[in-house]
């Protein structure tokens, strides 16, 4: 069977994922029940489904850190068969570097890159510390800053590397609300300047609106599309601080909430 | 100054003793430092008392005066000296060949799971092996020349040591390794760049419990076959009951272990002060 080629950037090809259990006789435990999708170069999308639904692992195997039990994804028409520098990942756990300051851990972006030099290194690390607002804090160690700013370090370190695709894993789950409503905000101003493809994951229905052009609806485990919300065809490309408070905003929540709702309902 | 106060560094007495005797409570470095040495007097006390009142002759526990005033002479004898330059030497160096074996082997044990199970089987059977049964063979192989001396400590450190660094590369989280994959990192420049320097604190303090574990061993080893080396002096003087410089000894390899076990914490310290 041959991929139809179409000209969307990622390709998400009717994916199965099964995981193995420990134990005699234990039946494998199914996952991912055939997810297609097309994300376009630019595009904001978000996973969203009840815990444990599997998004996590969808997202995986887009980035090629977990292997598909059938089905195949395509970044940019190539076949994803492993990890890679294309493929950036923030992970909900802090993983910026407690051995480097805040501009190193940045820099450390840069590392691999083999079409960059020195001074170039130096120059986009500076650019990724301002674009997160982090320039007060350049040489501080990560254990010494707030777990909000940990994960600004984390997102600019991987804008840094040059990511075709930015693959985000509930990164503001561990944070208060406040902190998450300013970095909400601050992501989308980054991604409008950095034009990327985004793969947002998250279990908070405001979050998933406010931050998506589209959210994919999933179900309980083993996960599957329910719905696709075009985001922007009912609130506007637009968001700002206030969004949250428009009518539209409101109304949309409120349907997705429904789903949501129903969907845990179905876990018990 | 409200805010200012650090931990530790309580306002009255009161409220420090408070702080000592409660669980787990905060410790402050003077008042460590104080109880630390006041241990040591409370110890040379009753040592003091046990002599002076005869319970033990003196003959088998000397004064402490007596132990102390013997060391100071022996740090200033070549001969002694030379002895202890013997065992530093033996240690360090068994100490680095172990290192320099343990550390990429540990690693790699962690890394890849072939390596863990064909390597860490045998290396759990060998580490129960008691170190000093394994001198007489030991000195078959390698005769009574340095050589089985670092032998025997290097059997000694190396199957412990291998061990305790395969678990702390094991410990490091699961996201900075796949962080360096999304990076673009290979498998050799992660382990490099992200795996050593994440492991490298508990490392440190691993390394230095392994090089306490040394002197114990060096002891056995020149005890048994050595002509140099303080093992070899404590023995000697055993055989004309000179208590006092068995015991000046004895103190010597305590000394040496504590001093270089504290350089070690301070490096510890300024090394990783991002901690
Ligand atoms: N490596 C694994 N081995 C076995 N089961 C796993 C593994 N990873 C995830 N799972 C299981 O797959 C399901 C989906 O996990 P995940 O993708 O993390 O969900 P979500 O991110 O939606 O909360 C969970 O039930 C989880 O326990
Ligand atoms: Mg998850």
């Amino acid at each position: 069977m041959t991929a139809i080629q179409s000209r969307a950037f990622v390709q998400i090809q009717n994916v199965f994922k099964e995981f193995e259990t420990e134990g005699k006789g234990a039946a494998p435990i199914p996952v991912i029940d055939g997810v297609s999708m097309e994300i376009q170069e630019g595009e904001f999308v978000v996973y969203l489904g009840p815990s444990g639904c599997g998004k996590t692992t969808l997202m995986r195997i887009v980035g090629g850190l977990e292997t598909a039990t059938t089905g195949e994804v395509r970044l940019g028409g190539e076949r994803v068969t492993g990890p890679d520098r294309r493929k950036g990942m923030v992970f909900q756990a802090y993983t910026s570097f407690p051995w480097l300051t805040v501009l190193q851990n940045i820099k450390f972006g840069t590392k691999y890159r083999d079409d960059v030099s020195e001074t170039e290194r130096n120059e986009i690390a500076n650019h990724y510390l301002q674009l997160v607002g982090l320039e007060d804090f350049a040489d501080f160690y990560v254990n010494r800053i707030s777990g909000g700013m940990r994960q600004r370090v984390a997102i600019a370190r991987t804008l840094a590397a040059a990511p075709d695709i930015l693959l985000m894993d509930e990164p503001f789950g561990a944070l208060d609300a406040q902190t998450r409503d300013f970095l909400q905000e601050q992501l989308l101003e980054i991604c409008r300047a950095e034009r990327k493809a985004v793969i947002f994951v998250t279990h908070d229905v405001e979050e998933a609106v406010f931050l998506a052009d589209r959210v994919f609806m999933f179900s309980a485990r083993p996960a599957r599309v329910i719905e696709e919300i075009d985001v922007n065809g009912a609130i506007g490309s637009e968001r700002m601080a206030d969004t949250k408070e428009t009518d539209a905003f409101f109304h949309l929540r409120n349907h997705v909430r429904d789903l949501m709702r129903d969907q845990a309902r179905a876990i018990g | 100054m409200p805010g200012t106060a650090g931990r530790g560094r309580a306002s009255g007495s009161g409220q420090a003793l408070g702080a000592l005797v409660a669980y787990r409570g905060a410790t402050g470095g003077r008042a460590n430092l104080t109880l630390g040495i006041a241990a040591f007097v409370l110890f040379i006390a009753v040592w003091y008392l046990i002599v002076f009142t005869g319970l033990v002759t003196e003959r088998f526990l000397p004064y402490p005066g007596v132990v102390i005033g013997t060391m100071a002479q022996l740090l200033v004898t070549e001969s002694f000296l030379n002895d202890v330059w013997i065992s530093v030497a033996r240690v360090w160096g068994a100490f680095l060949l172990s290192v320099v074996a343990a550390v990429p082997i540990g690693i790699w044990m962690s890394s890849y799971r072939i390596v863990g199970a064909l390597v860490e089987p045998i290396v759990d059977f060998i580490r129960y092996l008691p170190v000093p049964a394994l001198v007489p063979l030991l000195i078959i192989w390698f005769g009574i020349g340095e050589a089985s001396k670092v032998a025997v400590l290097w059997m000694g450190t190396f199957f412990q040591l291998v061990l305790l660094i395969a678990d702390d590369a094991k410990r490091i989280p699961r996201e900075f390794v796949e962080t360096g994959y999304t990076l673009g990192a290979k498998p050799r420049q992660i382990t490099r760049s992200i795996v050593l320097p994440s492991m490298l604190p508990t490392m440190v303090d691993n390394l230095r419990i392994t090089l306490g574990w040394c002197w114990t061993w060096i002891i056995v080893a020149e005890i048994v076959a050595a002509n140099s080396g303080i093992g070899h002096y404590i023995w000697s003087m055993r055989r004309f009951l000179k208590t006092p410089e068995v015991m000046a000894g004895i103190l010597v390899v305590g000394i040496i272990g504590l001093l270089t076990d504290q350089a070690v914490r301070i490096a510890h310290r300024r090394l990783f002060r991002y901690l």
